[in-house]
């Protein structure tokens, strides 16, 4: 049995139906990457597995207990960093850690010792007495996750962590969830920035219109699009497709490629090999080329292929 | 209990961090207090209030005043009708009475003998009107029973020497002490102050709501019942310290005295648990912070008026005082002035305690029932 199991998870607002039908599993020590564009419907889907409100049918089990039966045995064995910056901003850092470990039960000498240990490893040991209002966006989130992982959870929960801040603190932000995953702590990774998802996590899950697309390890998803790279067109006047189609030296299916306003996209496995044939192509199709992009295949990709938009749109 | 006090503790924490509710909360009500409270005394600091006699001489007023004048809490002093509506606008004596040319034509007329001039309503003029109403009616009885003037100017000379005006001028004078009256005016301010400062804490559950604080709360172990009891303990403390810093400073400032503590401390209890119910109801009717603030705004300052917060109830007409019973700020001030005057009249008491329990289980009812946890 893996530490959490979903299965046919199912979330209505009235008539808008948010999450339909999702069911996953996630193995003690894993790290799982939940990849979707903005209303996908994973903040829906983490909520639920938070306890915060129950699904509309469908279960949740953390570590074997029902989560919607006994939420707050279940809340117990997790450790949520909401996409806000859920922290009391007037109190420092310290304080905001010593009350969220106090919410987890910890207290005495053990939550002091956590709340230095957890000091240092979100690194804001020299700045643990300043308001947290004073701080910077990357050393908020870094506290956010801090207040998580104070008593020790067998599940750890990020939704969109590292949004809006600086480089230097996403990166201490991704090394510390990394060095948390080494040390046995399970991890669910949600954002829609998929160079981070890659970077972190072993199984992906992919979400679009409240609905799993896909979902398996890095290599698996990346079959799906046959390890194709992307080549991106970007043009001023958009090219007849048809008769770029009918190029035989380019051996390109209508299924392929994906023409979005002045963007088209092509799937093929050796870009080099086809690149300048393809210009000249799409060039004597009407089109005026601004620029041509390589991208090797990656989640992005995976996405494209099977929804025709992008993860950030 | 310890998630409970933590979330109290915090929250109690984050208050005293911040200035302006410490200025609302405590700076605002004493001040206010000083000022008004210092008015109160001023105006009658050592000396009795000044009354003003308008009458003709003839042998029947010449007995009135008398009359008038054996009520020893009012410094008495005759005058013409225009210095004394001078002296009236200037404020330099409370009121002027003006007794008829003939008060047995006045009584054959079924009017009253007395008119009265005067610029503002004070509680001093409110126990002077009463005191002058009861003398009127002791003459109007004097005046049914007398066969002739010589009769009835015997008879008023009778009243005079029984002194039989002045037990009621006591009883009157029982809740116009200067010291209850300052201490009732703390506590209205304070009734008022700890309204908007509950409310204002209160309303911050809508912000954490959007903040994300409130989510991550609800997706702890703390229990919903944990979270919620930790909010409201810390804004009865908030309360619970204004009410009690008031009291010091009135105590030091004036010698106000607030009753036996035995009734005043329960009491106050009650008050403060129906405000963090009112506060809460006003939080949870409402989708933004700022929507609170205006309505709490308009909602507090409106039924502290009715209430008689502000000013005496008594002063208002009559169908106001009817629909001050409608608001909880009314029945607070009944309880406290009994319990600060030490008439200590149990069914009133008793009457303001039903009606705020009533009060704080509607409030806790819609706010609780209101309340979004997800």
């Amino acid at each position: 049995m893996g530490i959490l199991e979903v299965r046919n998870l199912t979330k209505r607002f009235k008539a808008f139906e948010a999450v339909k039908e999702v069911s996953f599993t996630i193995e003690k020590g894993e790290s799982y990457g939940l990849l979707g564009p903005n209303g996908a419907g994973k903040t829906t889907t983490i909520q639920m597995i938070s306890g915060l409100f129950p699904p509309t049918s469908g279960t949740i089990e953390v570590g074997g207990i029902d989560m919607v039966g006994k939420p707050k045995r279940a809340q117990g064995l997790l450790g949520i960093v909401p996409q806000e910056i859920a922290l009391y901003q007037s109190m420092s850092a310290r304080e905001n850690l010593i009350f969220w470990g106090k919410m987890y039960g910890l207290n005495g000498n053990h939550l002091q010792k956590r709340v230095n240990e957890v000091l240092g490893i979100i690194g804001l040991e020299d700045c643990a007495r300043e308001k947290v209002e004073t701080f910077s966006g990357g050393m908020k989130r870094r506290v956010n996750i801090g207040a998580a992982i104070l008593h020790n959870p067998d599940l750890l929960i990020m939704d969109e962590p590292t949004v809006g801040i600086d480089p230097q603190s996403r990166t201490h932000i991704l090394e510390t969830v990394k060095r948390l995953n080494s040390e046995g702590m399970t991890i669910i990774y949600t954002s829609h920035y998929m160079e981070e998802v890659e970077y972190l996590c072993e199984k992906i899950g992919i979400m679009d219109h409240g609905q799993f697309i896909t979902s398996g390890t890095i290599t698996e998803l990346r079959e799906t699009i046959g390890d194709r790279s992307r080549i991106v067109m970007k043009f001023t006047q958009k090219p007849e497709l048809e008769r770029v189609i009918e190029n035989p030296a380019l051996a390109i299916r209508k299924e392929d490629l994906l023409l979005k306003d002045s963007e088209l996209t092509i799937f093929h496995k050796d870009p080099q090999v086809v690149l300048s044939e393809l210009i000249q192509s799409v060039t004597a199709a009407g089109a005026e080329i601004t620029s041509v992009e390589i991208v090797e295949p990656n989640l992005e990709s995976v996405f494209l292929h099977l929804t025709g938009r992008s993860l950030r749109d | 209990m310890r998630r409970v006090f933590s979330i109290a503790f915090l929250h109690f924490k984050t208050l005293f961090k911040t200035p302006s509710a410490i200025v609302l909360m405590f700076v605002m009500p004493i001040m206010f207090s000083l000022i008004f409270g210092g008015m109160g005394i001023g105006e009658s600091s050592g000396n009795k209030a000044v009354v003003l006699i308008v009458a003709s001489e003839n042998e029947v007023n010449e007995k009135v005043v008398n009359l008038l004048s054996s009520n020893t809490q009012y410094t008495w002093r005759e005058e013409e009708e225009s210095a004394a509506r001078e002296l009236v606008k200037n404020q330099e004596a409370i009121a002027a009475v003006k007794i008829d040319d003939s008060i047995e034509e006045s009584f054959g007329k079924s009017t009253t003998p007395f008119s009265m001039i005067v610029q503002r309503k004070t509680q001093e003029y409110m126990a002077l009107s009463n005191f002058i109403e009861g003398l009127g009616s002791t003459l109007y009885q004097a005046y049914r029973f007398s066969p002739d003037t010589q009769t009835y100017i015997l008879l008023l000379e009778n009243l005079g020497e029984r002194e039989a005006i002045e037990v009621s001028q006591s009883v009157i004078q029982k809740q116009a002490s200067k010291s209850e009256a300052v201490g009732m005016m703390a506590i209205g301010f304070t009734i008022m102050f700890m309204m908007f400062g509950i409310s204002g804490a209160a309303s911050a559950i809508l912000e954490e709501r959007v903040g994300g604080t409130w989510q991550r709360l609800l997706t702890s172990p703390a229990t919903k019942a944990q979270v919620m009891t930790g909010y409201l303990l810390s804004y009865f403390l908030m309360g619970a310290i204004q009410l009690a810093v008031l009291m010091i400073v009135m105590k030091g400032m004036y010698g106000s005295s607030w009753g036996r503590l035995t009734y005043f401390i329960p009491f106050a209890v009650l008050v403060i648990v129906t405000i963090v119910g009112f506060s809460l109801m006003m939080a949870t009717i409402v989708k933004t912070r700022q929507q609170s603030s205006a309505l709490s705004a308009l909602v507090i300052v409106s039924t502290c008026m009715l209430g008689g917060v502000y000013w005496p109830i008594e002063i208002v007409p009559e169908f106001m005082q009817q629909i001050a019973k409608a608001v909880p700020q009314s029945w607070m001030i009944t309880g406290f002035r009994e319990i600060v005057s030490g008439s200590l009249h149990l069914p009133s008491i008793l009457y303001a305690t039903i009606v705020l329990l009533i009060f704080s289980i509607v409030f806790y009812g819609i706010g609780l029932k209101k309340i979004k946890y997800q």
